[in-house]
């Protein structure tokens, strides 16, 4: 059975909307991490968090209801007199460089520092107690990352990432072909870039800041990217027996046309648990699900409306 | 009909599987959803080896395997992550700094004596470290965990800036201007220990020559002091090294770490036989911490590298269990909300699919438990995709089977259509779903690691499923001709006018 070449929605009557739309987006993103990098206290082009600075993050719950209400100042001020055990010959870290934050009206206090010995934050946390205590202990959490591991870190999620997109691109590029696969990364530089450039304005408007978790984010927004693109790719290669003799344009519309039904479920489906991780999810997965959200509507956007009508652009054959 | 039946049968078999699994073994839950503490130890290259080998972690891991040991630390794992890292887990533990105090140094004790004609500038360079010493003491607040009850220490001989400056400027230490008190303090008894260091011979016996070490308290003073005992050779090491110095004024060394933490003077009644019975303590005025650390250290061994602690991640448990309910509620309403719209978009199959999505998460529960995975956030996430992955194959096939039935086909012509044309696009996204996966976890650190390794169980079983179960299912269900009509897959509206009133025969 021929399907009937009479898309309903023709996505080529609308790609130069499309494009200036993305180029629009991608634009913005490079503007937001031009300026998080030019911005003397970030210098990157996202806003690094522990996980990539090192240092040591100290978080303590206060067991008081209703709690009184304390300033960074006054932390800060407690903190210079707290004197730190130091190993043999070494000079202890100064507490004057923490960097303070009360949370829920200061029942919760978060304090950034330089790397700290496990019997550093011990003192710390003791000396916090005694300061502003009594402490919950079951809420006390203190991480500590040293500073090579942050970059240790960067480089493994970099690498990786790389080497799935030459992975991706040489399966596509095996399957379909060279303009498949160089298309299909665009469109993953373009979610990948867009997600970034969400997150470097937040870092730059908010104080967001990026952790492992983003990276995390971001490999899935790839992956998940390539996938949808597949999709569009595959409904091509099918018509190519039935459809070959016309024009590559009104392959790809009716490709897209086909498809766009499945293109829309899935991203609403695979939306839908992250929309609930945003609402309901603690605040450790929040920011984690806000990027996978945004990078997924951004990938299934692009799979529609980049990947696809740049295709009988680049092939002219 | 067999083929399926045997499907059907291996389905059931599975489900049964998963669920006695998951009652009997249960899912092992990370730190950061229950609390607890990770170390993460870097082993650093020293001397003649420039880099870390398999073997070498290898050995520093045995060696921090029996000290964890030593500190009774329930359910604690040690695992090597990449060629030079170690990482420590240590559920349920809030403080992990005596782990840290434990595992950090290499413990590297020797015994050494003091070479002859040194006596003089010795007895200097130790008078001045115990007043320093004792000086530091006084300063330091108590630690939290020393007995209460001990009785306070001795009021320390006054060391006053003038004093303390003149000793520097003895030793030749020059002081940038604004040092406290206390780093001052902390300079000079380094300098000491060098000093003391410079004096001593080479190192006689060592902590291999150890067969046990253990810890008292001190018959006199509040200090707690670390026995040893030798094995045969460093018993008899032992008694030559003594009595080579018996009644000299030399003193025996302890030195630990290439810090002299004992300096005892032998008495002339050994001057025959050395000390012999082969064994020995070291009273170094410890607390009973230090000396349980120490004795901990000693049983477990010296390291044969030096390790470095990179990280160290603790989470309270209230912090863990609050994730834990957060997640779940999410990850739950997520799905019940993905089940209700698959049921009111395709109908009759959409009940087939969430049937089918339940079981895949249970293979994948199960799957957790058997392998088994430690579940911690990222990987929840990768689990949260996974279905959405899952999900999507099913979206897949059931859009072919649409299409096929507005295109005129027949009811079970289009099922088996649907199901073949989706194929190499399910594949596809899999795969390369899957190739994201193993460079993630090759190259990628522990949290990346975690999430790839929920991800890439959860798309192998989303192939599994949407190809084996969801079809075994939906062919069951058409099997009863009453539920055989296209109305249930579609809106009559969208089906060709002609063929929509009867139900059509099946054909496979």
């Amino acid at each position: 059975m021929t399907p009937a070449p009479s898309p309903r929605f023709r996505i080529s009557r609308h790609r130069r909307l499309a494009w200036v739309g993305s180029l629009l987006a991608c634009g913005l993103s490079l503007l937001g991490l031009a300026l998080c990098w030019l911005n003397p206290s970030i210098g990157a082009p996202l806003r690094p968090g522990l996980d990539f600075t090192g240092g040591t993050q100290v978080q303590v719950e206060r067991d008081c209801a209703p709690c009184k209400a304390i300033t960074a100042a006054e932390i800060r001020q407690g903190l210079s007199s707290l004197d730190l055990p130091s190993p043999e010959g070494e000079i202890a870290p100064s507490l004057g460089s923490a960097s303070v934050q009360v949370l829920d009206g200061g029942r919760s206090l978060l304090l950034r520092l330089p790397a700290l010995e496990a019997d550093q934050s011990k003192a710390l946390v003791d000396g916090l107690a005694g300061k502003f205590g009594p402490l919950l202990k079951s809420g006390t959490s203190v991480n500590t990352i040293g500073p090579t591991l942050g970059s240790r870190l960067l480089r493994g999620s970099l690498i990786s990432l790389l080497v799935s997109f030459a992975g991706i691109a040489v399966y596509i590029s095996i399957n379909y072909s060279g303009v498949f696969a160089f298309l299909a990364l665009l469109c993953l530089a373009h979610d990948v870039l867009i997600t970034c450039g969400l997150f470097a304005w937040l870092g730059l408007l908010q104080g967001i800041e990026v952790d492992s978790l983003f990276a995390v984010s971001l490999i899935t927004v790839a992956g998940y990217s390539v996938t949808d693109t597949v999709v569009v790719y595959d409904r091509i290669r099918e018509q190519r027996r039935t459809l070959g003799d016309l024009p590559l344009v009104d392959q790809v519309d009716v490709a897209v046309d086909a498809t766009l039904t499945r293109s829309l479920y899935t991203s609403f489906t695979t939306l839908l648990p992250l929309v609930a991780l945003i609402f309901f999810g603690g605040s450790t997965l929040f920011w984690f699900a806000v990027a996978l959200t945004v990078g997924i509507a951004v990938g299934s956007w692009s799979s529609i409306g980049v990947a696809p009508t740049l295709l009988p652009v680049l092939s002219k054959r | 009909m067999g083929r399926q039946q045997g499907w059907f049968a291996l389905i059931l078999a599975l489900t049964i599987a998963s669920g006695a699994l998951l009652a009997n073994y249960g899912l092992q839950l990370g730190l950061d959803l229950r609390g607890g503490s990770q170390l993460t130890l870097q082993v650093m290259p020293a001397g003649a080896i420039t880099r870390v080998d398999s073997e070498q972690l290898e050995a520093v891991k045995d060696v921090l395997e029996r000290r964890i040991n030593g500190l009774g630390v329930a359910e604690s794992t040690l695992q090597a992550v990449g060629n030079d890292q170690l990482v420590l887990q240590l559920p349920g533990e809030q403080d992990p700094s005596q782990a840290a105090r434990v595992l950090g140094s290499t413990a590297l004790l020797e015994f050494r004596a003091q070479k002859p004609g040194t006596e003089e500038e010795m007895r200097g360079l130790l008078a001045l470290k115990r007043q320093a010493e004792s000086v530091l003491r006084a300063k330091r607040p108590p630690s939290v965990s020393e007995d209460p009850t001990a009785p306070p220490p001795p009021e320390p001989p006054a060391l006053s800036p003038q004093d303390l400056s003149k000793a520097l400027t003895s030793l030749g230490i020059e002081v940038p201007t604004g040092t406290s008190e206390v780093d001052q303090i902390e300079l000079l008894l380094r300098e000491t220990n060098r000093r003391i260091l410079s004096l001593y011979g080479p190192p006689l016996i060592t902590g291999k020559d150890l067969t046990s070490a253990g810890r008292q308290q001190q018959a006199t003073g509040s200090g707690w002091e670390v026995t040893l005992g030798f094995n045969r050779e460093g018993g008899e090491k032992f008694a030559s090294l003594t009595q080579s110095i018996a009644g000299t004024g030399r003193v025996l060394g302890i030195v630990l770490d290439g810090r002299s933490i004992s300096e005892a003077s032998v008495g002339e009644q050994f001057k025959v036989a050395g000390i012999t019975g082969g064994s020995a303590s070291i009273t170094g005025n410890f607390t009973a911490e230090e000396a349980r650390d120490l004795e901990v250290q000693l049983r477990g061994g010296s390291l044969p590298l030096p390790v470095k602690i990179v990280e160290v991640r603790t989470v309270g448990p209230s912090l863990g269990a609050e994730n834990i309910r957060s997640s779940l509620v999410a990850g739950l309403s997520g799905l019940v909300l993905v089940a209700v719209f698959m049921v009111a978009v395709y109908r009759l199959p959409g009940i087939v699919a969430v049937v089918a999505l339940s079981l895949y998460a249970l293979f994948n529960l199960a799957i957790y438990a058997l392998i088994p995975v430690t579940l911690t956030l990222p990987g929840i996430a990768g689990f949260i995709l996974s279905v959405g992955m899952a999900v999507d194959a099913n979206v897949l096939i059931f859009e072919r089977i649409k299409e096929e039935l507005r295109g005129g086909n027949t009811l079970i012509r289009s099922i088996d259509t649907g199901f073949s044309l989706a194929l190499s696009s399910i594949i596809d996204g899999h795969v390369t779903g899957l190739i994201s996966c193993a460079a993630l976890f090759f190259l990628g650190t522990g949290l990346v690691k975690g999430f790839a390794v929920t991800l890439a169980i959860g798309l192998v079983l989303s192939l599994f499923t949407a190809l084996t179960c969801t079809r075994t299912l939906l062919r069951l269900v058409m099997s009863y001709p009453a539920l055989r009509r296209p109305t249930y897959f579609l809106p009559s509206r969208q089906l060709p006018p002609v063929k929509s009133a009867a139900p059509q025969p099946g054909l496979a």
